[in-house]
């Protein structure tokens, strides 16, 4: 079991800290846990900027430049970037209401970094008797893969509370699609969610993991219409095009951020990116295995953190892959898709997962 | 004029959108391993401060007045650019060549001051049309930008040398041929 070294360095490390395995276990899953999904949104900004600009033919940013020298295939405008916003002026509206719309982007940005929490990004391991789990929550919290569907339902009061406070007409308007949005899809994506949890017998996530120990066991394969609805329901989530009526930059000028500038703006976006990252990575533990390693039982620790990052990785760029390719839905056919498509597909989905369960006995 | 309306009947499987968004990225997708792939001097963007546009010979550019071999402005001043000039841009005022230079093959006018406003100018190259002596061409140089307007006012030397570097000629600053004033009494 214990391959990896790190596994060995466990006790040694937590006793130079003067801290318990345990305790030394959690701040590293902490650390991780925050810097990963954060780490990552920040380059899926710029994934984001030069890939559309691959797609679309295009060079996309390359100007910026450390010192003036290293172009570094653009990456220095990320830090560009974050300069810029931290220098500008922060503005607020007149009419605004201060406290909330201060508070707005805090409110967008905790629930998005929350979601990660409970789900495990490589397989246990086990040392000297003690099971270290990777992921913050352990197993068994009675939570499992119920948390992030809250979180993620918390999240819509960031960008309603932003369109509200900042009292604007366009932003308000983007507040209200984006929470009638956020409220006809989630319906879809718990009944989808529904079935998962019934063919695996719990809502935790080690578990659903577990239950995945071959490709051909991968809930994608089990679920195929449940995943359909279910990533579907994450666009709509995480705002992202073809579902971004909250911002909706052609109609109602930036959406639920219009009078937002300078930092709270950044956050905002942050936001956004963090929350394509946690989908991405709950797209993963529910239908693609979490870090099972395919044609691999038991893979080894660090091998299976690879895997399930590839596989976020990936998901991150479908998320950006398929913003570049399909235009904006119009809204009422936003609705129609989630009320009369999306919802009906997910109970059938789970429908017939329940009569097949009920046959097998 | 009618309005034509095309009904596009869906099939089931269009109907699905699956089909479609797939199809639809699949095609994203080549094109960014395309560009992925090509090498940045093959792509379509001409990164502009690093890299010139070639362009076509018939480019109208900055202009040039053009001069003989032994550097005597081709330029009859005949106003002929000044007034087929829809920007009104061309400020032209006429000298004249003494005798001497008339038996010598010259024309009997040409330009004191011959400024070109390039602010103004739209370069539509109607002067370059007009000319009867083919003493203005536009050419290449598309790259004209100073920090006050006094210098965007070509004046005649000015104009006399835009290319004299690009075409390996001296560049000048007075004409070979001074005007000479006429014999007093002739005219």
């Amino acid at each position: 079991m214990g391959s990896l070294p790190e596994s060995c360095l466990m006790e040694p490390l937590a006793h130079h800290l003067h801290l318990s395995p345990a305790t030394f276990w959690m701040i590293v899953k902490l650390v991780i846990a925050f810097a990963a999904p954060l780490t990552l949104a920040a380059i899926l900004t710029w994934v984001e900027r030069r890939g559309s600009a691959m797609i679309q033919d295009r060079i996309g940013p390359n100007r910026a430049a450390i010192l003036g020298r290293w172009r570094l295939l653009g990456l220095p405008q990320l830090a560009a970037d974050g300069i810029k916003f931290f220098l500008k002026e922060d503005l607020v509206t007149r009419d605004a209401n201060k406290a909330l719309f201060w508070l707005a982007p805090v409110m967008a940005f905790v629930p998005a970094m929350m979601g990660f929490a409970v789900i495990p990004f490589g397989r246990t391991f086990m040392e000297n008797g003690t099971a270290y789990h990777l992921s913050l929550l352990d197993p068994g919290n009675g939570m499992g893969m119920l948390y992030p569907m809250a979180i993620g339902a918390v999240a819509v009061y960031g960008i309603l509370t932003a369109s509200w406070s900042s009292n604007n007409k366009w932003a308000i308007l983007g507040g209200m699609r984006s929470s009638a949005q956020m409220v006809s899809y989630e319906i879809g994506m718990s009944l989808a969610v529904l079935a998962i949890f019934m063919t695996t017998g719990g809502y935790d996530p080690h578990q659903i993991i577990g239950a995945q120990d071959s490709v051909l066991h991968w809930n994608v394969v089990r679920h195929f219409f449940g995943f359909i609805v279910f990533f579907t329901c994450m666009f709509a989530e995480t705002n992202r095009l073809p579902f971004d009526f909250a911002e909706g930059e052609s109609e109602i000028v930036a959406g639920f951020h219009t009078e937002y500038g300078s930092m709270k703006f950044a956050l905002l976006q942050l936001a956004e990116y963090v929350h394509i990252v946690v989908a991405a990575s709950l797209i993963v533990t529910l239908y693609f295995g979490g870090w099972q390693v395919p044609f691999i039982k038991e893979p080894p620790v660090l091998l299976s953190v690879l895997s399930f990052a590839g596989k976020v990785v990936f998901f991150c760029w479908v998320f950006i892959w398929i913003r570049w390719t399909l235009p904006r839905f119009r809204f009422d056919q936003l609705m129609f898709l989630g009320w009369k498509v999306m919802l009906p597909l997910s109970l059938a989905n789970l429908l017939v997962h329940a009569f097949l369960m009920h046959q097998r006995g | 004029m009618a309005v034509v309306f095309k009904k596009v009947e869906l099939t089931w499987v269009d109907r699905t959108y699956v089909v479609p968004v797939l199809k639809g990225m699949a095609i994203t997708m080549k094109h960014f391993l395309r560009q992925l792939f090509t090498s940045s001097r093959k792509r379509y963007t001409v990164q502009y401060p690093d890299w010139k546009r070639e362009v076509g010979p018939g480019y109208r550019g900055l202009h040039e007045l053009k001069r003989f071999e032994d550097g005597s402005i081709k330029c009859v001043a005949c106003f002929m650019c000044a007034e087929a000039c829809p920007a009104r841009c061309i400020t032209i005022e006429a000298d004249e060549f003494g005798d001497l230079n008339t038996l010598q093959g010259f024309a009997e006018k040409r330009p004191s001051v011959f400024r070109i406003d390039m602010l103004r100018c739209i370069y539509c190259g109607m002067c370059e049309e007009a000319c009867p002596k083919d003493a203005i061409w536009l050419r290449g140089d598309y790259e004209q930008a100073s920090y006050d307007r006094l210098s965007m006012l070509f004046g005649k030397w000015d104009l006399m040398n835009t290319y004299a570097d690009k075409d390996g000629k001296a560049r000048i600053t007075q004409d070979p041929t001074p005007s000479v004033p006429r014999p007093s009494g002739k005219a």
